[in-house]
């Protein structure tokens, strides 16, 4: 679902880079402190995993497609600050070695996705808990993906304000909010879903190898 | 190497990252399609050979997302009598020129010799595309060897089912081997800083 390169503008992506910059140090020392033997080549296959995630296309109604992302997986099982830790690198990675995404979009990206996203999935996975593990999961990643999709979707939808020309010719992407929150949200509800039940799969054969570490 | 024309880079893979990051941004700060067009003719020009090759894998990456955009804001502004056939031309040459440039970085800049001096960095990337390649391989030799054994076609339920067994499999020997290499690197003293 990111955004790639080209669409958003400097006053986005240079206050988000701002954001951005002191939560990646704080994610960066947390996972240094925690980082281990044991936890560092399951973190490495996870991370690894959430990359080629976000290659599997899913399909969608209309001859569309879609692709996962992964960062629940990674909240549910490494907790939210090294999932947004190692998303940063998922995302850096398809950035300046497969060209997917983009560089500038990458700050916004990884706080809508990474932060977001991770923070949304532990938190409804908590607090949803009573209902039982697997309701739990899947509706926590279900609504990371819808959460990370409805901010995508209003900063997308915010650029046509933000940056236009004396005319108000937009400079970035052209559409607003009533476009992107449809275009974003509807297929992301399907890709959620595929999601969830694909992260259940994974949680649970982690649960049972006792590769958990969500302590955040 | 792209579509078979090796590249020489010039200068140090490090420069040629900075230099990468610090285009991109002004191509963002620019509004001027002639200039964004000057753009492109400077990385085609100077991108030297195998430029055929990086304007088609540019061109491959943001065709399907220029031509969504594009197309969808003629509809719109078809229907509200005033097309801005000077917003849609700014926009392709951006995104367009943001790809080249992206293209050109990754065929000519080595990102590993670019990370010289951030040890840290230089491992992640290194142990994120080992993994990478270790899972992609895992997969396609697990996906192998049940095609091999499977003489008619399986139902969807069948294709599921198996491919979560796969996937799960996968999984566990991909951990299994990077406890190993991690094992392996610890002795090494790799992972002492």
């Amino acid at each position: 679902m990111h955004i790639p390169d080209g669409l958003i503008s400097p006053q986005t992506y240079l206050p988000a880079l701002a954001l951005a910059a002191p939560l990646w140090l704080v994610a960066g020392r947390r996972l240094r402190d925690r980082l281990g033997d044991e936890m560092l080549p399951r973190l490495a296959v996870f991370t690894a995993l959430a990359f080629l995630l976000s290659t599997v296309m899913l399909p969608l109604p209309g001859g569309t497609s879609g692709h996962a992302v992964g960062v629940s997986l990674l909240a549910l099982v490494f907790g939210p600050w090294t999932a947004f830790m190692a998303y940063s690198l998922v995302l850096l990675l398809q950035a300046v070695v497969v060209g997917a995404g983009g560089i500038t979009a990458l700050p916004v990206n990884a706080l809508a996705i990474g932060f977001v996203g991770a923070w949304t999935a532990v938190a409804l996975y908590r607090g949803l808990g009573f209902l039982g593990e697997t309701p739990a999961v899947l509706l926590a990643v279900w609504g990371s993906v819808m959460t990370s999709a409805l901010i995508l979707a209003l900063v997308l939808g915010m650029q046509p304000w933000l940056a236009h020309a004396p005319d108000g010719t937009p400079r970035f992407f052209p559409f607003g909010p009533a476009v992107t929150l449809p275009a974003l949200l509807i297929p992301h509800a399907l890709i959620g879903a595929g999601e969830a039940a694909l992260t259940l799969l994974i949680f649970r054969h982690a649960r049972r190898r006792r590769w958990l570490a969500v302590r955040g | 190497m792209v579509g078979g024309a090796r590249v020489r880079p010039k200068g140090s893979p490090r420069a040629g990252l900075f230099a990468w990051l610090a285009a991109v941004v002004v191509a963002t700060l620019v509004h001027e399609p002639a200039w964004l067009a000057a753009g492109c003719a400077v990385v085609v020009l100077f991108s030297g050979g195998g430029r055929v090759a990086l304007l088609l894998r540019s061109l491959r990456a943001v065709l399907p997302i220029l031509l969504l955009i594009s197309i969808g804001y003629l509809l719109m502004s078809w229907l509200t009598g005033d097309p801005a056939w000077g917003f849609l031309l700014l926009l392709n040459l951006r995104v367009f020129l943001l790809a080249l440039l992206t293209s050109w970085m990754l065929r000519d800049v080595r990102i590993e010799l670019a990370l010289q001096g951030w040890p840290r960095a230089q491992r992640w990337l290194s142990i994120l595309r080992v993994q990478v390649a270790t899972l992609r391989r895992l997969a396609g030799e697990y996906r192998d060897a049940v095609k091999s054994r499977s003489t008619i076609a399986p139902t969807l339920r069948q294709r599921y089912r198996a491919g979560g067994a796969l996937g799960l499999a996968v999984l566990d020997k991909a951990v299994y081997n990077a406890e190993a290499v991690t094992q392996g690197m610890r002795s090494r003293g790799a992972l002492d800083d």
